[in-house]
């Protein structure tokens, strides 16, 4: 990461996407400082996805402008890009190649040194636990050791901004824990998460912020004495999720 | 920030993208060799035998034309002005398909997007990639048409450079093909689908239309001349100087002339456009990607309205007859079929082709006075329909059944047998097949003037190869099912669409087999007069062959599909 410069790792100035008729996203403002784990919630069709899209350089706001890392996504995608990881719900991976050669393939991509991939790539085998099948292709891969390889391509280069779209979907108990692990570490070394999940509890325990988008709009953001202040009652985050949502269903 | 200020890890990708791939096709080779090995020597094989059977039919042709040089050297370059721009449409049309979904469709498109790859890395690559995609099987069936000519113009250098010219020529459509796909996903998003329908339509209307015009049956000599001479000058656009095919055509044919620093002018001039054509549209369309693959997601996140209620209506109605659990599951196939461009462009291309080819029939006045071209020319175009509708089955029709173990939690459920499931997809595929088969073969019938025994004949067979393909599709779709496979081009070159595909062409061939003989056995017969005895055997041993086949499929792959755990 190395980053020194004072730039908010992202920054959103009031996005606006619609689709023809449909708003996504509705003049959404967002400033999340390098080093946090920020938590995305919302009902199914709230937003979410969008957003993250957005942030990504996968769509274009229809008004507002992205920055990641002082770079506007829309002008200067390559270098915001190059600062990114993402891993969306549905991780892509190359079916015909090896988990190995799918990641020597992504270290290549950003740039890493050989010396520095397999020094990085030990580490991300041995705490993800891939090394038992990484010279198999990926078509023989489950879903879970796929979206294992997937992660250790995300943090390969060392991300400042670690972009995921529920990230524990089809990881066992024992992956969770070493990917929270893997995600405060990477906060501490001043990367930043910006994560969307549906487990709350997860968002719960990790986030150090909260943002709760519904209907287009973000409705609430804060840590979680924030969000329970907002919501006036001392209660789970599943409880104020709920209350701020009222009438959808999650 | 300027490119040249970027860091090195953002400069252009497109040598490590190249190498991926290469290294992606490298490890399914391996794979084929070590665990499909059968498989591959067979698709080598049957690649070889049609590339050998295409080099001596052209060698016969070319041998035949030969005897008359005056008309040889009139209908040549025209034969091959009308070929190359009869490819420059198809293989346009076909690259913005496989564009389309390779740039706007794909989630490999997305991947790549979200790392640090300039948008004309992926658009080069998937331009490359298109291009290769959907023009190797013409120049490797094109090549034995140029070996062929080189041979018998006893020029064995020019076998080169009717090769470059090939491969010069095909960026030009792959570059127009791409344009086409970005016009579409850039103006016409939320339409995309209906814009192919309608792009399709429109081309194939103008050749049918064009094919009209000229099909009044010629019946006497200075008649067919004048129709000719007529023709010809309606047809002098396709030698226009700016249109590629030219280029090609006149290349070739002054290097079969043995001009061969002419020929080389042509083909560096089709080169050069070629390169600036590409390049031309690589940069624009990379300019405007992201734009274009905005707006494309955005029409998939808003859905398709209008296509639901086209389809949905006609789905409901035509499988009156089935039971009402099997008439939902035909009409959901019917639908699927509707919303696919992939299905229905395939055999909207082919069958066009064919109508168009249909339609030009009477024009030719060939000499078929002799009750044996009146007969061989029809079964001619059996063959061509029958070995269409093979490939449709083999490669839409067997992966049906594989598909549903994947939703087998719901169709399982029904009240109803689940072999009986697979009459509602012998129903669906029946529906599509035969009207469009019958279709061509009635209007063959009709422009040949056949008599009612042989149109009998020939769509009393069409009807029956209709179903044994059917049946040995969903049959064998359901003996060798690949439930754990969701890409139905996959299923189909897998092991069981492989044996799929062998078996219904041996059904074919033994069937035209049959109608071979009767054929041949009635080539000095008086027009309308009845086959005789073994030949109308032979007929009806074609048409038991068929739907034998396709019985006998549907019960073993019945009794499987009965007992599958998915």
């Amino acid at each position: 990461m190395n980053e020194t410069d004072q730039t908010q790792a992202i920054e959103l100035s009031q996005v606006y996407k619609s689709y023809g008729s449909k708003v996504a996203v509705e003049n959404l403002t967002l400033s999340i400082p390098r080093g946090e784990l920020f938590a995305f919630l919302g009902p199914n069709g709230a937003g979410k996805t969008t957003t993250i899209k957005m942030i990504v350089g996968l769509l274009r706001p229809t008004r507002g402008v992205v920055e990641v890392c002082g770079h506007q996504i829309a002008l200067n995608g390559l270098a915001a890009k190059a600062k990114l990881a993402y891993v969306p719900d549905q991780p892509f991976i190359y079916e015909k190649l090896t988990g190995r050669e799918f990641l020597y393939f992504v270290a290549e991509m950003y740039g890493l040194s050989v010396k520095a991939r397999d020094a990085r790539l030990e580490r991300l085998v041995v705490e993800l636990d891939i090394g038992e099948f990484l010279d198999q292709l990926t078509e023989s891969y489950s879903h879970g050791m796929k979206q294992r390889v997937v992660l250790a391509g995300a943090l390969l280069h060392d991300p400042a901004v670690l972009v995921i779209d529920e990230p524990m979907v089809g990881l066992d108990p024992r992956t969770i824990r070493v990917v929270r692990n893997l995600f405060s570490e990477l906060t501490q070394n001043g990367g930043t998460v910006f994560m969307s999940t549906h487990i709350l509890d997860i968002a719960e325990a990790l986030a150090d912020r909260i943002g709760i988008i519904h209907r287009a709009e973000l409705i609430a953001i804060g840590t979680l004495d924030q969000l329970k202040q907002k919501a006036k009652r001392e209660h789970s985050l599943e409880d104020i999720f709920l209350e701020l949502t009222e009438g959808e269903h999650a | 920030m300027p490119d040249a200020a970027l860091p090195q890890h953002t400069r252009s990708r497109l040598g490590l993208l190249f190498r991926v791939r290469g290294r992606s096709v490298w490890n399914r080779i391996i794979v084929a060799v070590r665990e499909a090995p059968v498989r591959l020597t067979t698709a080598i094989l049957l690649i070889g035998v049609v590339w050998i059977g295409l080099y001596g039919l052209f060698r016969f042709v070319f041998h035949q034309l030969e005897q008359t040089p005056l008309e040889a050297a009139v209908a040549v370059p025209m034969v091959f002005n009308f070929f190359f721009l009869a490819m420059l449409a198809l293989l346009a049309f076909s690259n913005a398909i496989i564009s389309y979904s390779a740039l706007f469709g794909r989630e490999e498109s997305s991947y790549l997007l979200t790392l640090p790859v300039a948008p004309i890395d992926v658009v080069t690559l998937k331009y490359i990639e298109s291009t290769i995609l959907s023009s190797w099987s013409v120049v490797l069936l094109g090549m034995p048409l140029m070996f062929a000519m080189a041979e018998l113009r006893e020029e064995p250098t020019s076998r080169l450079l009717f090769l470059a010219f090939f491969l010069a020529f095909i960026p030009i459509p792959g570059a127009l093909g791409l344009l086409l796909s970005w016009s579409i996903a850039r103006f016409f998003p939320r339409n995309a689908t209906r814009g192919v329908w309608v792009g399709a339509g429109v081309v194939l209307a103008l050749l049918v239309v064009g094919g009209l015009r000229t099909m009044a049956p010629q019946d006497t000599d200075e008649a067919a001349e004048m129709w000719l001479h007529s023709f010809l000058s309606s047809m002098s656009f396709v030698e226009a100087a700016f249109l590629p095919n030219n280029w090609v055509a006149a290349g070739i044919d002054h290097a079969l002339q043995g001009k061969s620093s002419t020929a080389l002018g042509y083909l560096g001039v089709t080169i050069a456009n070629a390169m600036f054509i590409s390049w031309l549209v690589v940069r624009l369309v990379s300019k405007h990607f992201d734009v274009a693959y905005d707006r494309a997601s955005a029409s998939r996140a808003t859905g398709s309205r209008v296509a639901s209620n086209a389809s949905g209506g006609i789905a409901g109605r035509v499988f009156f007859y089935l039971p009402l659990p099997l008439r939902l599951v035909a009409a959901k196939d019917l639908r699927t079929f509707f919303r696919d461009p992939a299905q229905w462009a395939q055999l909207t291309i082919l069958f066009g082709l064919l109508v168009l080819y249909l339609t030009n029939m009477p024009t030719m006045k060939l000499g078929l006075q002799a009750t044996g071209w009146m007969l061989m020319i029809p079964f001619l175009n059996l063959c061509a329909v029958s070995l269409i509708l093979a490939t449709f089955t083999c490669r839409f029709v067997f992966p049906l059944v594989s598909l549903e173990g994947q939703k087998l939690w719901l169709v399982g459920v029904l009240p109803v047998k689940r072999s009986r499931l697979l009459w509602s997809k012998l129903a669906f595929s029946m529906t599509v097949t035969l009207a469009v088969a019958v279709g061509a073969m009635g209007l063959a019938a009709a422009m040949l003037r056949m008599g009612p025994i042989w149109t009998v004949i020939h769509v009393g067979v069409t009807i029956g190869i209709c179903f044994g393909l059917c049946g040995l599709s969903v049959g064998l779709g359901a003996l060798l099912p690949m439930f754990d496979e969701s890409n139905p081009a996959r299923i189909a070159n897998g092991l069981g669409g492989t044996t799929n595909l062998l078996i219904s062409v041996a059904v074919v061939a033994v069937s035209l087999g049959g109608v071979l003989v009767a054929t041949y056995r009635s080539r000095y017969l008086i027009p309308g007069t009845m086959p005789d005895a073994v030949s109308l055997s032979c007929v009806a041993g074609s048409v038991a062959v068929s739907v034998g086949a396709g019985l006998v499929a549907l019960w073993v792959g019945g009794r499987k599909f009965d007992r599958a755990e998915v």
